[in-house]
């Protein structure tokens, strides 16, 4: 018999003495450990819902600009300044950085849309039809109507917008907008249709149209764009993938600079709440553990009483105290273990079932906007790795933690005392 | 200017002074006036009930440089209306004031459009005026309080410098206005505007006194703006005439549209 497992064996041993104790205690382990899980895979869920709906809706994951357009976003600040660029160069050069799956030109205008008596201000996008969907939902599916077509002078507006003014689709506007020569660039245009986000600011002001069409509008020439936005495939790895490009175009011989902004800079606030909800997490994991310790230590302690003349007896034999404690410390990890292969047993189908078949409580709650996004309460679970990590060590340490009093107890234990108490 | 020139101005801006003050005007020494009294003289000197003028609009940008023709018609503080000229590709564009509201008639789509409250800040035809500039034109007294800053010599020329500070209730976006007015003729020669933490955001200069529509007036007006180097709106009258017969009915919206054609 090998002596160095024996206080492994006797551990083990002790564990099942009170089988239902032990189930007990395990099981409250294994559920702290499912609930850790879950409630980590819900909050990335969430979390990437919000990414996602903040920045596919209009803003792409990844922008690239002239340096000197933010934060004025001047008309001028174009892309390669005034000569312009290979418009489709730098798109085909975007797309083959590895992680960005798709990229889109757009050009930026502000000024007039009129109808009847009524005139709003309003923000124009010029963009790719055919590109911009692979990047933005925004055209994808209109409330009312389509989206506007490349070559056509169509455009696609918001709810707001539209009540304001009146109209649908099929109606004429007139648009007015600073042209970049710094005369007054007027058209009549077509409403191809009407979106809805439910974000006031999009749904007032917010026009999309061809980008020729806006280019023709503000007498900017075809090469002249003031932005690429780009749908990255890892929201959180938009930062990185920002430099990688900066890096890449530079390499491949582009004569003009470029500046990348991913999401975590022009929506500063999704990125700080994506962290400050990672600390939350651990504050509740935290809490999750700390309630079990005090659970599964209690089981422990009684254990260590009950045994209290069996360790008087080990130790009246000559067994050296620490060897007492760590039978009780290797019988809290061994107890953790269990709990966690039954844990980890019993979250499997739990996380299964919320990523691919999350509850909606939409019916319950309806749509709500959180920093500006609209969020779906959809229980949805993202799978993580750190999540059932992260659960594992705390179910761990708590285990090891928990056995740690009831071990001091079981060595402070005087034989003498203990057998003398039959 | 030599002095012959200013001659015949000279005499006229007594004959109008006299008639525009009535009796409050003295042959006292000018400080004697009130601070207040002399910007409502200038005002009225520089405006008239009613005018129309034709005049050049050159704007220089950091980005493009342009020049406009335009014809203007103007009743009182609150009715006026403009027409391009040139070039030819906006002639026929048109804005009208009436009151608070600016209205654009844009003949490449026949449409009117009224410019919404929240555009009023932006630039009038790619200018360095705003669409507010050309509405809240009203009479200085009715707005500011004003002291005089400065009574004496400068550059050879016996002048007043007005701060103006804005009245509580005025609607007003200038935290303070600088005026300097030569004593001899009441001519305005610079216009300083301050922004609420008295920053100077812009300088119009007059020059080129002449006599226009038999009143002696700045006929070149230069708006600089403070933070963009290099950018200049210069007004320049070639036509000026006061006291026409316009009235109210001239400044209508169908107006706006049929004038063009």
């Amino acid at each position: 018999m090998d002596d160095r497992w024996i206080w492994w064996r006797l551990a083990w041993r002790n564990l099942w003495r009170n089988r239902r104790r032990t189930f007990i205690t395990a099981s409250a382990l294994a559920f702290g450990y499912l609930a850790s899980v879950t409630m980590i895979g819900l909050w990335r869920g969430m979390l990437s819902e919000m990414i996602e709906t903040g920045t596919n809706l209009v803003t792409g994951q990844l922008q690239i600009h002239a340096p000197d357009y933010y934060p004025e976003r001047s008309m001028y600040a174009t892309l390669g300044g005034r000569e312009g660029i290979d418009v489709d160069e730098l798109l085909r050069l975007t797309r083959d950085i590895p992680g960005i799956v798709a990229a889109s030109p757009r050009v930026y205008g502000g000024g007039l849309v009129s109808s009847g008596s009524e005139t709003v201000a309003g923000l124009f996008v010029g963009v790719d039809p055919d590109l911009e969907v692979e990047v933005t939902r925004l055209l994808q599916t209109p409330a009312e109507g389509r989206a506007p077509r490349a070559g056509e002078r169509e455009i696609l507006i918001g709810r707001g917008m539209a009540n304001v003014l009146d109209v649908g689709p099929g109606a004429e506007v007139v648009l007015v907008v600073p042209a970049s020569d710094g005369s007054l660039g007027n058209d009549l245009y077509r409403v191809s249709g009407v979106f809805e986000t439910g974000l006031v600011a999009l749904d007032g002001s917010f026009g999309i149209l061809p980008i020729g069409s806006l280019q023709e509008l503000m007498a900017l020439p075809e090469n002249r764009i003031h932005e690429v936005a780009a749908a990255v495939e890892d929201p959180f790895s938009a930062a990185a993938l920002g430099d990688s490009l900066a890096a890449a175009l530079g390499a491949s011989g582009l004569d003009y600079p470029v500046l990348p902004r991913p999401w975590t800079v022009f929506r500063a606030e999704l990125a700080e709440y994506a962290s400050l909800a990672g600390a939350v997490n651990a504050i509740v994991v935290g809490i999750i553990f700390i309630m079990a310790v005090f659970g599964v230590a209690n089981t422990m302690l009684l254990g260590t009483f009950e045994r209290r003349r069996e360790f008087a007896v080990v130790r009246a034999l000559g067994t050296q105290p620490g060897n007492v404690a760590l039978t009780v410390v290797y019988e809290g990890f061994i107890l953790g273990v269990v709990a966690l292969a039954a844990g980890a047993l019993i979250s499997v189908p739990v996380l299964y079932w919320l990523h691919n078949y999350p509850p909606d409580l939409s019916a319950m709650f309806g749509d709500f906007t959180m920093s500006g996004t609209v969020v779906r309460p959809v229980l949805r679970a993202e799978y993580s790795v750190d999540g059932p990590v992260i659960s594992a060590v705390a179910l761990l340490l708590t285990s090891i933690l928990s056995a740690l009093y009831p071990a001091y107890r079981a060595v402070k234990i005087m034989p003498a005392d203990a057998l003398a108490d039959i | 200017m030599s002095r012959g020139s200013l001659r015949a101005p000279s005499r006229l801006r007594f004959a109008i002074s006299l008639a525009l003050l009535g009796s409050f005007y003295s042959p006292l020494p000018a400080h004697a006036q009130s601070a207040r009294e002399i910007i409502d003289l200038v005002d009225q000197l520089m405006r008239g009930e009613s005018s129309t003028a034709r005049i050049t609009m050159d704007i220089r940008t950091e980005n493009w440089d342009r020049s406009l023709t335009l014809r203007t018609w103007s009743l009182g503080a609150d009715y006026s209306l403009i027409r391009v000229e040139t070039p030819q590709r906006e002639a026929g564009m048109a804005t009208l004031m009436a009151g608070q509201e600016v209205w654009n008639y844009l003949p490449r789509v026949d449409r009117t459009i009224k410019v919404p409250s929240s555009m009023m800040a932006g630039s009038w035809m790619g200018s360095h005026f705003s669409n507010d500039d050309l509405v809240k034109e009203s009479r200085l007294v009715d707005d500011f309080s004003i002291e005089i800053a400065f009574n004496g010599e400068r550059e050879g020329t016996e002048v007043w410098e007005f701060v103006l500070t804005p009245l509580p209730e005025a609607p007003v976006v200038w935290g303070k206005i600088r005026y300097q007015v030569r004593k001899e003729d009441f001519m305005p020669t610079w216009t300083r505007y301050y922004d609420e933490s008295d920053e100077i955001v812009r300088t119009m200069i007059f020059s080129e006194f002449r006599v226009m529509g038999s009143r002696l007036v700045p006929s070149v007006m230069t708006m600089v703006p403070a933070d963009k180097p290099g950018e200049t709106t210069v007004i320049r009258y070639h036509e000026l005439d006061f006291d026409v017969d316009l009235d109210e009915d001239f400044f209508s919206l169908r107006n706006l549209r049929r004038e063009s054609r």
